[in-house]
């Protein structure tokens, strides 16, 4: 009876990888010209924490749905501004906005404090609470069926359902689509994704872009759960099909996400955080893994929480960092794997949405952080891809790196004071070309979650002013009651700082270059630098 | 298939949130966690090694998870199952019409795969008999009819848990006995593991 579903199986399809190289590999970039003293100027493939043999991942500029997103080349224009053009450029993002932005900050502080901590499926939506939520995500069916809901049940919902059923059909009646609505600090975002509509409604004076990427991922965690073949096809049997029935279980996941993406600056930056280790510790634990290899064996996992320990890929076959944050979500939102040796079909939409890869997923050990994902093209791979995991762990205790691993885990990070820059609060570096992002451990002002989340809310609006099409800019700073913020972007890196309002711009500008120093120093450390590959 | 030696391949079916992993989670770690229930994605896999009489006996436990999402899926977790447990949850009537799918699929698709009946949660029957929705004497009926052994359990308890997979084993190792009986020439004591082998991934 399954079968027609069972077809979007991915395994076997010889041509499958062929036409997927084609697709996937980035283009061959100069990667052997390191530079030894970086500069802002540097070339994407030469900034500290470049992969020396290559991206792992695939570069997020290069996909369809966030260059459909109105983006033009940001990245290349934004490095021919040229130094003369940056002040001014600056002094427009300071004269806009900033003042206002900082006044909202405020005010959702203030409400954060109001609601209460875990999401309360039962809460009345007519309620002022439900009202005051900083971020309601709705996804419904073309027939304007609701399938989920951040706040409140999806019944509840069905008459705030159809108002946004009927703003979407009078204004593509035109053959327009609508993008977003602003009004009275409320931004109400549309994604429309046959066969799925999204729409988030924000307090937020983030741009549009920020906000479709977030119901991007909304849309992307389903498809990682269903295939998009599977959801073209219940809704072309069944216009009005009930879709929580296949997603029921999975609400916390997209709960989860949500979270993450108000939290975790790697969904911001397109870019995954790896777990600081001795780069001849890494490299045991890469190598370990890349020996316990098996025949339908794609990509090979190590996470620790929410960092990379190491990833072993088949050779040209490239995983999407959008991809592995949902694999992140997937572990991090669940103890099921926790209760034996998961081994669970998944979608791995920006590589195929099509089809199911098959993932055996467990922990090391039982009370440990360290989770081994392998995912197979084959659904009968279990006890083969179970010996790859005795295989790798073996070999790992045979060389004592076990050991040393579990020490990295229990270490925290590295405090920003390491890096020696006077006032520096924090930071987050994102290395372009290797997709990977480092960042020191929270300081005591941004422990608290609301603090977390109003500090990543600075990072997103100065990621937003940076990346809007319409207006580059290559660096930004901006001064508030609380922080300072510095945030520069080239074509090889992103970096955003974060300094103590004492700081003050001259020490922020000053501060780039001893960072990238530092980071250079230690980019052994905190990268990955030479991925494997089977 | 070799890297794990599994003597039978045992499944647990049964409706989302029925508690087929609270049955798993007690028999093999003898432990009930309390807190948010969180569902099984996909499946997950424990062997468990116990005695039957002299000999050990290491059951493969696939645990499924309940959500329709992954029924097409389902085949590859009970195709080559030696026993199925089939959950119900004693509070809920609908998982008993689950259950009964569960039943005919297995008929269907597997017919070596001997089936157990399990209705879960039984403290909470023991705490209030009016919450009770699925009547003892006919899931016994039923149980009859299909040639199945019926079951009731709490795995907060542990009652009756370890009375399942000890049962699930022993009709195990009975039948594989039978079986080598009736086939002679299978040297019992040198032919062992290989017999198993093959009886359990056929
Ligand atoms: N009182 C009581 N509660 C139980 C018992 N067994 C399970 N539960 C509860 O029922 C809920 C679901 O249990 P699970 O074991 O996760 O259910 P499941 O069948 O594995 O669910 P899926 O993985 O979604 O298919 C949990 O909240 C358990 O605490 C029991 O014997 N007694
Ligand atoms: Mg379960």
């Amino acid at each position: 009876m399954p079968d027609a579903r069972m077809a979007a199986d991915v395994h076997n399809k010889g041509v499958f990888w062929e036409v997927k190289n084609g697709n996937l590999a980035p283009s061959d970039r100069l990667r052997q010209d390191r530079s030894d003293s970086p500069t802002p100027g540097l070339v994407e493939g030469t900034e500290p924490g470049a992969g020396q043999e290559g991206a792992m991942f695939v570069h997020a500029q290069s996909f369809e749905d966030l260059t459909a997103v109105s983006e033009s080349n940001t990245d290349d224009n934004s490095a021919e501004v040229g130094d003369s053009n940056l002040e001014s450029a600056q002094e427009a993002a300071l004269e806009g906005g900033e003042e206002e932005s900082l006044e909202a900050e405020q005010e959702e502080v203030g409400k954060e404090e109001v609601q209460s901590r875990k999401k309360a499926k039962e809460e009345d939506v007519t309620s002022e609470t439900w009202r005051s939520h900083r971020k309601h995500v709705f996804v419904l069916s073309e027939a304007g069926k609701p399938i989920y809901t951040r706040y409140g049940t999806e019944e509840a919902l069905s008459s705030i359902m159809g108002v946004m059923m009927l703003l979407m059909s009078i204004v593509e009646d035109k053959k327009n689509i609508i993008r977003s609505i602003h009004a009275d600090g409320y931004r109400v975002v549309f994604l429309r994704k046959s066969p799925l509509i999204l729409v988030g409604v924000f307090q937020t004076n983030c741009s549009d872009r920020e906000l479709t990427r977030e119901l991007q991922y909304i849309y992307y965690q389903i498809v990682s759960l269903l295939t998009l073949t599977q959801l073209n096809h219940v809704f072309q049997h069944r216009q009005s099909y009930d879709l929580r029935r296949l997603l029921a279980g999975s609400e916390h996941l997209t709960d989860n996400l949500l979270r993450l993406l108000d939290r975790d600056p790697g969904l911001l930056l397109s870019a995954v955080m790896c777990l600081p280790l001795a780069s001849s510790a890494r490299d045991m634990v890469s190598s370990s893994l890349q020996a316990a290899k098996a025949k339908n064996l794609v990509f090979s996992i190590l996470l620790a929480g929410n960092r990379l320990v190491t990833l072993v890929r088949k050779k040209d076959q490239f995983l999407h960092h959008m991809d592995l944050h949902l694999l992140f979500n997937l572990v991090g939102s669940s103890s099921s794997f926790r209760a034996g040796e998961g081994w669970t079909p998944i979608c791995l939409p920006k590589f195929n949405p099509a089809g199911f890869f098959h993932a055996h997923i467990s922990y090391l050990e039982p009370a440990s952080d360290l989770c081994l994902i392998l995912v197979s093209t084959d659904r009968e791979d279990f006890f083969n891809l179970s010996d790859c995991k005795k295989r790798f762990l073996e070999r790992l205790r045979r060389r004592n790196a076990y050991q040393s691993l579990q020490e990295a885990l229990n270490m925290p990070s590295y405090p920003v004071s390491q890096v020696g820059i006077p006032e520096l609060r924090h930071f987050v570096y994102k290395s372009k070309s290797s997709g990977l992002y480092t960042s020191p451990d929270l300081p005591a002002p941004y422990q608290g979650e609301e603090e977390l989340e109003r500090l990543m809310g600075l990072y997103q609006q100065l990621h937003s002013c940076l990346h809007n099409p319409t207006r580059l800019l290559r660096y930004i700073y901006r001064c508030a009651d609380t922080e300072n913020l510095y945030a520069l972007v080239t074509s090889g890196f992103e970096l955003y700082l974060c300094f103590s309002p004492l700081g003050t711009k001259s020490l922020a500008v000053s501060a780039v270059n001893k960072l990238l120093k530092w980071i250079r120093k230690e980019e052994d450390r905190l990268f990955i630098l030479s991925p494997l590959t089977y | 298939m070799t890297a794990m030696r599994v003597d039978a391949k045992v499944v647990m079916l049964g409706k989302e949130s029925v508690g087929k992993t609270s049955l798993v989670e007690r028999y093999v770690h003898r432990r009930f966690l309390v807190g948010p229930y969180q569902n099984t994605i996909g499946a997950a896999f424990v062997a468990k090694a116990l005695n039957v009489s002299d000999k050990v006996v290491t059951l493969g436990i696939w645990d499924t998870a309940g959500s329709e999402r992954y029924e097409a899926m389902s085949r590859i977790y009970y195709r080559g199952a030696r026993a199925a447990i089939v959950c119900y949850d004693l509070t809920d009537s609908s998982s008993f019409k689950r259950a009964r799918f569960w039943v005919k699929e297995l008929q269907n698709c597997e017919e070596h795969c001997k089936i157990y009946l399990c209705g879960t949660k039984s403290d909470l029957i023991e705490a209030d008999r009016s919450v009770r929705q699925v009547d003892y004497h006919d899931v016994q009926d039923f149980a009859e009819e299909i040639g199945a052994q019926h079951f009731e359990t709490s795995s907060k308890t542990g009652k009756n848990v370890d009375e399942v997979f000890q049962k699930v084993a022993d009709d195990f190792s009975s039948c594989a006995l039978e079986f080598m009986q009736e086939e002679k020439g299978v040297d019992l004591e040198q032919k062992k593991d290989s017999y198993f082998d093959n009886c359990c991934h056929n």
